[in-house]
């Protein structure tokens, strides 16, 4: 089955903005593609194009050289074409059969014995009658991409798989994926990810502002290479980090700290004790879900422990809330940035104000003084370099990149002690990703300290003075980084030992 | 003996008759929610299908027209709800509650000249049966068609929900719409055709008080039951058969403490009268109590309004 896809001269204009500006590009089956861009540089209006979501301003889409109409989703289905959502498409208050069942003509017998084929020849194990709430998800997207299955497709979409993904499901999904390619099935594989355009696929073609930069063999590329293409100027390479020997004083004792969660979906913390000097950044490695949520919340204080187990600049904070742990100048940047960090549906400088309910005179007998919010807010905008001025804006607007910029800047902003990251950079591009580096590496040398709870293994490398990891609710010993290799890591954080 | 056992039977007849009106609208109120629309225009809904039974019935001197009519004009008024909400994408909740007010007004401007007719005899089916047998007799014969039906409709729409794929749909459309719409499933369409089932099935609800319950027009004649039927939806965790257990207790303890109150017992009127709002939910709220259960019932979408990307 030979398949080839032609887009050509697509064009589509949002007000404001332009989405894609006279895409063209070819495709054929045997082959991974990747299409590799920064946040907004048009490829998931792209593909969104292709499946049949929305609809283009101009050009034409072509499947083995016949002009196909893709007004709508069904019309993508019935050419063949499968598509793997970012935000998973799922009805979460369904079971998993009924997801698949909800648009496929087969009887409910024939479908469930299909199912179980596809199942069976991929070794995919997941539970067909349980509601897919209860999935992890990377179950999810397997659910997704069986329903792709089902129809035989053509052509796959897969719209950055991996943000969700632990890295033992990654490579999971990338053996899948190669299985999928041997059996002709044509892969589009949006990522902004270079690691996995170099390891996974076989094309790559660069999007930059709506327009494609570069199409090249991966064999000719290089993640410098790629990343240059990718953001259109030459990456000022990060400075190394050089550790901060100018203070000794011990700024943060946690000792003999447990925690048991009654919640079967969490896991217990077991006796973690550590230490951190003032100027000094310590980074908690492992593969999520071995504790680091719960760890982060007891330092952040949304879970309270009692007092003794946590001392900070010789207090014992242990059974302070948030907000009172903000007073003794900690300050928290956690994982989730849309539910956690920041309320999506309020402005910039609503939600600036958010956490500074005492420390600034941001509120006057209980009213709110907008002046002097935005007046702060707009300094966050520029001094952390945030892509607009416009403090009215709603939050959910900004992307990924500048919407961690404003939190870490909200944090920053009042000089605190100790900043507690988790993932700050998740799912981010690189440029975002390397102004976030620079300004942690910065705090450091400022003498501020700081914990940094992460899964990326590249980002603790080159961020953390000493680097411990968490291994089901237990941490490792702690290592000086200079004695540190990710080998070393990949042992703790699969549960080995080292020396 | 056999007259106090034929009294009971008699008292529970009564209290299926009464629990039928929430039964009806409830169940259409169910399958548009299901879709994820919040329709708080029950109220209106059935008043105008109460007015309208009635009047048609005086005009046309034909029940089988009346009824129909009534359930048309529930319809009609909905499609009010379904333009504005889905097509202009209002708010669910205000226009809900504009449409109720609107339909009490409005019934109350065309019913100005029906108030004081008497109303038509209404067919009920085996009453030889009802007579003859003690007991079940009156519990299960010498009703309307219309009661039957009522009582049936709980089973039927859960096994449309749960076994149908139309009833799939509806589900899956009410947990996500931008899902439905991304798989490409006409979400408009489906929110349209609930809330015209449910415009209907309390059209009909208003029709049973008019035509049957208490056959006569009076100004304001659903009293609050619209409201009930809603809070029932809700207190069901959104299950037929829950709704059906709901409005039977609802009715039950309506038609009791009548008889608590003619009997004279010594408690203070209101809060008799308070009685059946307060165990309904009371009863409700511990049936449905499955965390898990009402988090895969809920529409998870109730209320918010879906817009198509172009």
């Amino acid at each position: 089955m030979n398949t080839k896809l032609t887009i050509s001269n697509i064009s589509k204009t949002y007000p404001g903005c332009i989405a894609n500006d006279n895409v063209s590009l070819e495709f054929g089956s045997g082959k991974i593609y990747a299409l590799l861009g920064e946040n907004g540089a048009g490829k998931s209006t792209l593909v969104r194009i292709l499946s049949g979501v929305v609809k283009p301003d101009e050009g034409k889409v072509f499947l083995n050289n016949e002009n196909i109409k893709l007004n709508s989703p069904l019309d993508a289905k019935k050419n063949n074409i499968g598509m793997v959502f970012q935000h998973f498409n799922l009805f979460e208050t369904l079971s998993v059969f009924e997801n698949l069942s909800i648009d496929s003509n087969e009887k409910n017998e024939e479908l469930r014995f299909l199912v179980n084929e596809i199942l069976k020849k991929y070794n995919f194990k997941i539970d067909l009658d349980i509601p897919v709430l209860n999935l992890s998800a990377g179950q999810k997207q397997k659910v997704e991409i069986i329903r792709c299955l089902i129809r035989n497709p053509k052509v796959l979409i897969m719209d950055e798989p991996t943000s969700v993904l632990t890295e033992q499901e990654t490579e999971d999904l990338f053996i899948s994926l190669k299985k999928f390619s041997e059996e002709g099935i044509l892969i589009i594989y949006i990522t902004h990810k270079l690691k996995e355009v170099l390891s996974l696929c076989d094309e790559v073609a660069v999007m930059r502002k709506g327009k494609v930069v570069s199409v090249s063999s991966t064999k000719e590329e290089k993640i410098e290479s790629l990343a240059n293409k990718m953001v259109g100027e030459n990456l000022s390479t990060i400075r190394k980090k050089i550790k901060n020997l100018k203070y000794n004083e011990e700024i943060l004792k946690i000792s003999n700290l447990n925690f048991r969660s009654d919640d079967p979906y969490e896991t217990n913390l077991i006796n973690l004790n550590f230490s951190l000097k003032k100027g000094e950044c310590l980074g908690i490695a492992g593969i999520s879900g071995n504790g680091q949520s719960e760890l982060f919340q007891i330092l952040s204080g949304e879970i309270i422990t009692d007092y003794t187990s946590i001392k900070f600049r010789n207090k014992e904070i242990g059974k302070l809330n948030p907000r009172e742990r903000r007073e003794y100048l900690m300050a928290f940047s956690p994982e989730d940035r849309i539910s956690q960090a920041a309320v999506p549906e309020l402005k910039i400088y609503e939600n600036v104000a958010l956490n500074n309910f005492k420390s600034s005179n941001f509120f006057e007998r209980g009213l709110v003084n907008e002046k002097k919010i935005k007046e702060h807010s707009k300094k966050i905008l520029s001094n952390f370099s945030v892509n607009t001025d416009n403090v009215e804006m709603k939050s959910q607007f900004l992307s990924g990149g500048n919407l961690q910029k404003l939190i870490i800047g909200r944090e920053l902003i009042t000089s605190p002690e100790l900043l507690v990251c988790f993932n700050p950079t998740w799912g981010l591009d690189v440029g975002a990703i390397n102004y976030i580096h620079e300004t942690l590496i910065n705090i450091n040398e400022q003498g501020k300290s700081s914990i940094l709870i992460s899964t990326d293994n590249d980002e603790l490398l080159r961020l953390s003075d000493r680097i411990c990891v968490i291994y089901k609710g237990k941490l490792s010993k702690i290592m000086d980084i200079n004695e540190v290799t990710p080998e070393k890591l990949g042992i703790l954080m699969g549960g080995g030992s080292i020396d | 003996m056999s007259f106090d056992l034929n009294f009971i039977g008699i008292l529970i007849g009564a209290i299926m008759a009464s629990s039928v009106p929430l039964i009806l609208a409830a169940s259409g109120e169910l399958i548009t929610e299901r879709s994820g629309v919040l329709n708080l225009g029950v109220e209106g809904m059935m008043i105008i299908g109460a007015i309208s039974g009635f009047a048609l019935m005086i005009i046309t001197d034909n029940l089988f027209f009346a009824v129909i009519g009534s359930m048309l004009s529930g319809l009609i008024i909905s499609i009010i709800f379904g333009i504005l909400t889905q097509s202009l994408l209002t708010n669910h909740v205000a226009t809900g509650l504009a449409l109720t007010i609107f339909g009490i007004g409005m019934s109350a401007m065309i019913g100005k000249n029906f108030v004081g007719i008497p109303g038509k005899e209404f067919p009920l089916l085996f009453v030889n049966l009802k007579e003859n047998i003690p007991f079940f007799g009156p519990i299960l014969f010498g009703h309307s068609i219309i009661l039957y039906f009522a009582f049936l409709l709980p089973f039927i729409t859960n096994y449309f929900l749960k076994k149908t794929k139309i009833g799939l749909i509806i589900r899956a459309v009410g947990d996500s719409p931008t899902s439905a719409s991304n798989q490409g499933i006409n979400v408009i369409l489906v929110r349209y055709s609930c809330i015209l089932y449910g415009g209907a099935m309390c059209g009909l609800a208003g029709a049973y008080l008019s035509l049957i319950y208490t056959p006569q027009w009076i100004e304001n004649m659903t009293g609050g039951r619209g409201w009930i039927a809603l809070a029932l939806v809700v207190f069901a965790t959104w299950s037929p058969i829950k709704v059906l257990i709901g409005a039977l207790i609802f009715g039950g303890i309506t038609i009791l403490q009548l008889h608590m109150q003619a009997i004279g017992f010594r408690i203070p009127v209101q809060l008799l009268s308070a009685l059946p709002y307060i165990m309904t939910i009371i009863v409700l709220v511990i049936i449905s109590r499955d965390s898990r259960k009402i988090k895969l019932n809920t529409p998870t979408s109730l209320g918010q309004i879906f817009y198509k990307e172009k």
